[in-house]
């Protein structure tokens, strides 16, 4: 998520400066993040974040015809829909992720055993969730198809086109863009997930032009995201 | 020739087949498709238990959720999105998903956790169709997992009450009606004239919002401000089901 935010910025031409915290989540306002912190305001999570952006009188989407709005909010409610859930999943549902990758990760800046307890305490939380939406009873193999049916409907959306709305980036694309990106660079203990998205190659095009256009140019200036980028790769290794 | 298949829904009232948005979705979509169902309302639900309905039955197999009955219609060849481009058919992915996160939460809120609805018009209605003992506590039981659900998907920080999580819930519905009618525009359906998955979905989430008689109603008012939307249901419940627009 972290990512679809730097995207949306750097699209929208706003310098930011990321920084890595380990109680982020408890500076953030609504507990979620990534959140940015401008002068005296601080906004969490990325709808609010585009109406603070909008506000201050940078919006990519004021292109858009009303019906175009309207498929750009309901394609990104699919993303958050499956994408997210299915990422969500991943982590914290699947008991080899949760044990080789998860729990060390999540519970890295900690000392034991407050690193199990908090860990734990998230895992309990994102599996009540799953419950409540219907997702507790798949199993890995059908989020995997959830994740392939969604990723097909972005390849057809996206067609032959730079953007998905043809040549200038939106939301969406910025969204997009941070999920499909930490799919395709984040080691998990299997590569299905990156694999689903790879069948896809205007999928894997249109990451690799927006780590270009967006990305390439500020890796000398931003030194705080190195940690960040530690766990991934650059897609055109 | 295909045995017939058999769906066991909630029922209908208010001049609707059915007050239980999935189990309309189902209907609508059977009817679209020109899927031979034998609908059979519950009236005493050991299934209902397990949160099942509707559930489709063919010869040896059972299905339930409405995406899983659909695609299983699909391969029987009972297909409404025959004629849709690939394009059309990643929208209609996407629409629903928009219908699950934005409208969802406050069509849940409306029949189950407001208190006013919940108690004069959806315990009753649905206490009447279950068998006793079951009546006493299976409304409860739902009304507490659409609550949890709500709770879950849209609570937290920065809502600090269930009032603030349900002023956004309603925010957004409205915001989801308004796109809805932009997209629908003054076609007859959302993909041209004929009927397909999507009109199936939004007519199932729409249709109760705009017929059941809630004391409480500031969403169904607010859809009767969208006149296309209105039209919308009032032309499938005609075309579709041979129900009078006035119920």
């Amino acid at each position: 998520a972290t990512l679809c935010f730097q995207a949306f910025l750097q699209m929208c031409n706003l310098p930011i400066r990321v920084v890595c915290r380990a109680n982020a989540e408890y500076m953030s306002p609504s507990g979620k993040l990534p959140f940015i912190h401008v002068g005296n305001q601080v906004v969490s999570e990325l709808g609010p974040i585009v109406q603070f952006v909008k506000a201050k009188g940078h919006s990519l989407s004021d292109g858009l015809d009303e019906v175009q709005k309207a498929e750009m909010k309901a394609y990104m409610e699919l993303v958050n829909n499956m994408l997210l859930t299915a990422e969500l999943y991943l982590q914290w549902c699947d008991d080899v992720t949760v044990e080789e990758i998860t729990h060390p990760r999540y519970g890295s800046p900690y000392p034991w055993p407050l690193n199990r307890i908090l860990s734990y305490q998230k895992q309990w939380e994102v599996r009540r969730k799953m419950k409540a939406i219907g997702w507790a009873g798949k199993t890995l193999q059908q989020v995997l198809e959830d994740v392939d049916q969604c990723c097909q409907a972005l390849s057809q959306r996206l067609g032959t086109q730079p953007y998905f709305f043809n040549k200038q980036p939106t939301e969406l694309d910025a969204l997009v863009f941070g999920h499909l990106f930490t799919i395709l660079t984040t080691q998990l203990t299997t590569d299905e997930l990156s694999e689903k998205v790879k069948h896809y190659s205007n999928l894997t095009a249109f990451c690799r032009r927006i780590e270009q256009q967006y990305f390439e140019g500020n890796d000398k200036e931003s030194s705080s995201t190195a940690a960040a980028r530690s766990a991934k790769k650059s897609l055109l290794r | 020739m295909a045995a017939p298949m058999e769906l066991s829904c909630w029922g209908g009232g208010w001049g609707l087949p059915s007050v239980h948005p999935e189990s309309l979705t189902v209907m609508a979509y059977a009817k679209f498709s020109g899927a031979p169902l034998a609908v059979n309302t519950i009236n005493n639900s050991w299934r209902a238990s397990k949160g099942d309905v509707p559930v489709l039955i063919s010869e040896d197999t059972v299905i339930s959720q409405p995406a899983k009955i659909l695609n299983f219609l699909r391969k029987q060849k009972y297909n409404a999105d025959y004629e849709l481009s690939a394009k059309q058919g990643a929208d209609t992915l996407a629409y629903i998903a928009l219908l699950e996160e934005r409208l969802l939460p406050s069509l849940l809120h409306t029949f189950w956790v407001d208190a006013e609805n919940y108690c004069s018009v959806t315990k009753p209605w649905f206490a009447s169709r279950i068998a006793f003992p079951l009546s006493l506590y299976l409304p409860g039981k739902m009304s507490r997992e659409a609550l949890n659900r709500i709770l879950l998907t849209r609570g937290g920080p920065p809502f600090c009450s269930l009032t603030e999580v349900e002023a956004q819930i309603y925010r957004d519905a409205k915001e989801c009606l308004n796109l809805l009618s932009k997209r629908l525009g003054t076609s007859q359906f959302f993909f041209g004239d004929t009927p397909t998955t999507l009109d199936a979905f939004v007519f199932g989430f729409l249709a109760p919002i705009y017929k059941v008689c809630f004391p409480r109603v500031h969403l169904q008012e607010h859809l009767k401000q969208l006149p296309n939307l209105c039209r919308f249901c009032d032309d499938i419940l005609t075309c579709y089901f041979r129900l009078t627009a006035s119920g």
